[in-house]
């Protein structure tokens, strides 16, 4: 029966195309300013790392100034100070874990003619790669005996290669940045975190670094750093080992803990290390370690913007107004077929049946609207591109996930936009003359 | 075949109460052909809907085919009509969007018969009414008396015992009426019980037999005397 | 035109109205709130960064090698810099006004770890400042040449004077107070005490969003932190020929450093509102689609029911009933159902505002906004219902005695 009613359900769309059209194009409008609002959500709370984000963990230190609440109230800071840091990563018992920050050095490239230019770095180590899974083209990580010989090495970019060494295979070749001479042991393949988790503090929606050097060589030669920094008290004299001892907090620490044994242990350890820590007179508030999963702390950090929320909102309102259209349109267009309902009905269709048929239609309505909507998206999210530039690039794809909701969306839309008007229709009594009006 | 008891219909609205049955009865055997008349407002298309199962009745029995009807649900009614009851409407009531083949097809979808057994019932109802070469026409392309044999091809496609005809004739010029009339003679031949409702004493006379109806009831006087009066009215 | 008999009539045909004014009170809910969303951007993009944006643009100086003497390249950059033609005035600094980077510290008026200090966006310039950047000196003295020393990047100490903007003043020492600020003391770091020597009209930090973007401090230092910006103010109309030029002369007059990051401070506050001007011309997309979509609606069904009562029309004008009758009837009809509509809709308007105050921090919008959206939407609704109504009005009476 089910043919049947397509087939009934098309020749009625077709009998009064501009009706039709209108009722497609009042869902499509609907569900394209929806499904490009949601979208930009979608992308925004998307799941960075899905296959471990489980398994990966923010580690917050309360290490704040009793007094003052901080940017976070009295929550406990986003990074932490170099001294927590190392200690965390000589001691803690986690499966991996990386401490990172970020930087920009200047990179000079080979031959006179070329102009030196800057280039985004993370400073971090060895575990970093495999912990956060980074794709190799060529080579690979650094192994961990550089982070504590401090050996100048690098991972490039994928387009950091292609712009220093043509794409090629560059792996043991040399590039200079700030006068130091790095040995290339990899290049990532093409890496996008969205958002980018293992540093919301800089810029959720930021792109990947274009080079990651070890984090202790970074430390030993001072090398600018580039993110942002907070102190709650100034470092204890000038230079930057009293920089380095100080509270201030500019480092992003990531731990992998593989099950609930290993992360229990490593928050145990964390709380043994910070009541060390009071003793020596640090961490002034009461114990508060925070130790988040990716999608707690992306949570935690309200990485979807408010705007993008409020827009989501009146998104759906508008999808309301569209679909208020439609119930009308839809009444109808059902209304004008009262002859034919009564005709069926006397010859022995029951009010399921009819009731089947209307919500078949209202469904083929429905995926109009959607193909229409999907269409609509795309161009919404180009507007958007358009609108709102550089700041959005990494936000406004249209993946299948989002294509299959859009047509989802726009049928059970339909549907229940056509919930009432066709209990009016099923309503309509048989009968054996056709009355006019 | 079709027995009615003490059949009542009341229309109520907030003021008003209209009688549009009063105690009406009526039996109709298997294979008869009746015809009923009486004037505009007499009640006929009352009857009509109560007998169709287009409408619940007030009070009274109603049994068709020996089963008690008075108080099937919405959806036994439908199967009742769609089963038993084949309807011949005066304005043919085909359905504008379908062409002659989906018309005709429309009480078998329901009935739930395949396709091969559509296919097949369908084309024989059409050939019977003349009209095979027309399944794929459009109502709108095709006359008023052969709009009618498309309706009677649907009211016949599921085999009804009982066929419910409301001025068949009523919207065709007479040399169409006749052959139309011819055709629901030789349908009842072939056994069909068949209800008609018309004003024109002529077409009722084709009847087996004929029953008036006068404020909603029926006139039980000489029915061939009542059509002779109006004839000359 | 009597509003009963159509009142009546209306009643006994409720679901197509009903809709109708569903519609018209979520588009008034939605419109109003977006209004109010758009006012508050307007305004917050409105506030002026209190330099001369115009003329003003920026490059920085990063110096990558060891041979690279950052005291040096300061004092020529900034000596060719102050004399190339049509520059105005130019100087070094940490941050740019609007940019989203920047260094924030807190000022106490008391010293003590456990005082709280007033949050303030830190710059650190010359003796040139209110010249390069067009800033008025509302009471006290600016720094003079011999005021400015030299900071290290670790340095962690403060010098012994600075001046601030009329807010931060305002936020230490009171509104009305802000005056008596000059020559009092002030403490940085909880302890450090710094003097306010001056008092500048308005500048603002280098982030909009944050509630305190006027609270600035200057602070005479040119700093030694490897990389450097310029600030160059250009004479009237020379700004964009002298920006290729600057960034020429810069690169060329030192090997050991590169210069990246020209822009102007117009595109800074492109950049920095892009967001929020972005958000208004979504949102005025949104409302003007959702009031097309709504007059689509009352145009189907008001067309919907003029074909439905084409015969009642007909009669009515053979009943005598003028062609402005029947217009004026369908007229009248949908100011009813609208004017209901705008009544749900200012309820609806009030709740979602209130629900959005309430979730997003938004401002509280403005109640004249309530009865002027009522009254475009009526106004609309019977834009919307002017043709369907001029068609009602055309319907012969003949059409009254034909069947069917």
């Amino acid at each position: 029966m089910f043919n049947y009613y397509l087939k009934l359900g098309w020749l009625s769309l077709r009998a009064n195309p501009l009706l039709s059209l209108l009722m497609v194009a009042a869902i499509g409008v609907g569900i394209g300013a929806c499904m490009t609002i949601l979208t930009v959500n979608y992308t925004m709370s998307g799941n960075p790392i899905p296959h471990k984000s489980d398994q990966l963990y923010h580690v917050q230190l309360d290490s704040w100034d009793a007094n003052d609440p901080g940017e976070d109230g009295y929550n406990p800071p986003d990074q932490v100070t170099y001294n927590d840091a190392m200690a965390l990563m000589n001691g803690a018992p986690g499966f991996r874990q990386v401490a990172s920050n970020r930087s920009g050095l200047v990179l000079e490239p080979e031959g006179d003619d070329e102009r030196p230019f800057s280039v985004d770095v993370r400073n971090t180590w060895a575990d970093f790669f495999p912990m956060f899974d980074t794709p190799f083209l060529y080579g690979s990580g650094w192994d961990d005996t550089a982070d504590t010989t401090r050996e100048p090495v690098v991972v490039l970019s994928r387009e950091l290669n292609e712009r220093v060494f043509g794409g090629e295979d560059s792996v043991g070749r040399t590039v200079r940045m700030n006068g130091l001479n790095f040995r290339v042991v990899g290049v990532l393949d093409e890496w996008m975190v969205v958002p980018k988790f293992y540093d919301v503090t800089n810029g959720p929606f930021n792109e990947t670094e274009e080079a990651f050097i070890p984090f202790n060589l970074a430390v030993d030669q001072e090398l600018p750093r580039n993110g942002n920094t907070n102190c709650w008290k100034p470092p204890e004299g000038d230079g930057f080992e009293a920089f380095k001892n100080s509270e201030c907090v500019w480092i992003q620490f990531w731990a992998e803990l593989r099950d609930e044994q290993e992360k229990a242990a490593f928050s145990n350890w964390l709380d043994a290390y910070v009541a060390e820590q009071k003793e020596l007179g640090r961490f002034p508030r009461p114990l508060n370690n925070r130790v988040l999963a990716v999608m707690e702390w992306m949570e935690d950090r309200q990485v979807v913007e408010d705007d993008a929320q409020v827009m989501l909102g009146l998104s759906f309102l508008f999808l309301v107004v569209c679909l208020l259209n439609t119930i009308g349109l839809l009444l109808a267009k059902f209304m004008r077929k009262t002859g034919d309902i009564s005709v069926r009905r006397a010859l022995g269709a029951r009010r399921s049946d009819l009731f089947r048929q209307h919500m078949v239609e209202a469904g083929l309505i429905g995926l109009g609207g959607g193909v229409l909507g999907i269409a609509l998206t795309w161009l919404g999210l180009r507007g958007i591109e358009v609108l709102f530039g550089e700041f959005v690039e990494n936000l406004v794809g249209l993946d299948w996930v989002m294509m299959l909701t859009a047509v989802g969306l726009a049928i059970v839309s339909a549907l229940v936009a056509g919930l009432y008007p066709t209990w009016r229709a099923t309503r309509i009594m048989p009968a054996s003359q056709l009355k006019a009006q | 075949m079709l027995s009615m008891q003490n059949i009542s219909m009341v229309y109520r609205t907030d003021t008003v109460e209209t009688h549009a049955l009063r105690q009406f009865n009526l039996d109709v055997g298997e294979g008869e052909f009746v015809a009923i008349t009486g004037p505009s407002g007499s009640g006929k298309t009352t009857f009509l809907n109560i007998a169709g199962l287009l409408e619940k009745f007030t009070s009274g029995r109603y049994e068709l085919d020996g089963k008690d009807v008075s108080s099937l649900s919405d959806a036994a009614t439908s199967r009742v009509r769609n089963e038993k009851i084949g309807f011949v409407f005066q304005g043919f009531n085909l359905i504008p969007d379908l062409n002659v083949f989906d018309n005709v097809d429309v009480p078998l979808r329901y009935r739930g018969f395949n396709g091969a057994e559509r296919k097949q019932r369908i084309e024989r109802v059409l050939d019977m009414v003349g009209l095979a070469s027309r399944q794929k026409h459009l109502p709108a392309q095709l006359s008023g008396g052969q709009q009618q044999r498309v309706a009677i091809a649907r009211a016949l496609a599921g085999e009804p015992r009982f066929l419910l005809a409301d001025e068949p004739t009523g919207n065709l010029d007479s040399q169409m009426a006749m052959s139309i009339m011819e055709l629901i003679q030789e349908i009842n031949r072939g056994g069909t019980t068949i209800i008609m409702v018309t004003h024109d004493p002529t077409l009722a006379n084709l009847a087996g037999r004929n029953v008036h109806i006068r404020d909603g009831r029926v006139s039980d006087s000489d029915a061939d005397t009542q059509l002779a009066e109006v004839a000359v009215g | 035109m009597q509003f009963g008999p159509i009142w009546r009539a209306l009643m006994r045909n409720k679901t197509g109205a009903i809709l109708i004014a569903l519609q018209v009170a979520v588009t008034m809910a939605i419109m109003v709130n977006a209004i109010s969303i758009i006012q508050t951007r307007a305004e917050a993009m409105a506030r002026p960064s209190g330099i001369d944006e115009p003329n003003i643009f920026y490059i920085s100086s990063i110096g990558f090698n060891d041979a690279f003497n950052e005291r040096v390249a300061v004092e020529e950059d900034l000596a060719a810099l102050r004399a190339m033609p049509g520059v105005v005035d130019a100087l070094q600094t940490n941050s740019v006004p609007l940019s989203g980077g920047g260094w924030s510290m807190g000022l106490q008026t008391e010293p003590g770890d456990d005082m709280d200090g007033v949050g303030v966006a830190v710059y650190f310039v010359d003796d040139h400042a209110l010249d390069t950047y067009d800033l008025e000196l509302v009471a006290g003295e600016f720094f003079s040449p011999t005021d400015i020393e030299w900071r290290e990047g670790s340095s962690s100490t403060w010098p012994d004077r600075t001046v601030i903007t009329v807010a931060m003043a305002e936020a230490l020492f009171g509104e009305d107070e802000w005056r008596s600020g000059v020559g009092k003391t002030v403490y940085i770091n909880n302890n450090e005490p710094m003097t306010v020597t001056g008092i500048i009209d308005r500048m603002q930090a280098a982030w909009n969003g944050w509630d305190g973007v006027e609270r600035t401090m200057l602070v005479p230092q040119r700093t030694l932190f490897g990389s450097s910006r310029y600030i160059i103010r250009a004479e009237p109309g020379l700004r964009d020929e002298l920006m290729p030029q600057v960034e020429e002369m810069l690169a060329q007059s030192n090997k050991d450093r590169i210069v990246r990051g020209l822009r102007t401070m117009e595109e800074t506050r492109e950049r920095s509102y892009r967001g929020d001007a972005s958000m208004i011309k979504l949102l005025m997309f949104t409302i003007g689609l959702l009031l097309l979509i709504t007059a689509l609606g009352i145009v189907g069904l008001a067309s919907f029911s003029v074909s439905r009562r084409t015969k009642q029309i007909g009669t009515r004008r053979a009943l005598g009933a003028t062609r402005a009758d029947i217009a004026g009837y369908f007229m009248s009809e949908n100011l009813l159902i609208s004017g209901m509509g705008v009544l749900l809709g200012a309820a609806l308007t009030v709740g979602l505002n209130m629900w959005m105050v309430d979730a997003f921090d938004l401002d509280r919008m403005e109640v004249w906004l309530v009865p002027a959206a009522m009254g475009v939407l009526l106004v609309v609704g019977q834009l919307a219902v002017f043709g369907p109504a001029r068609r009602a009005s055309s319907v012969p009476p003949a059409v009254a005695t034909r069947t069917v």
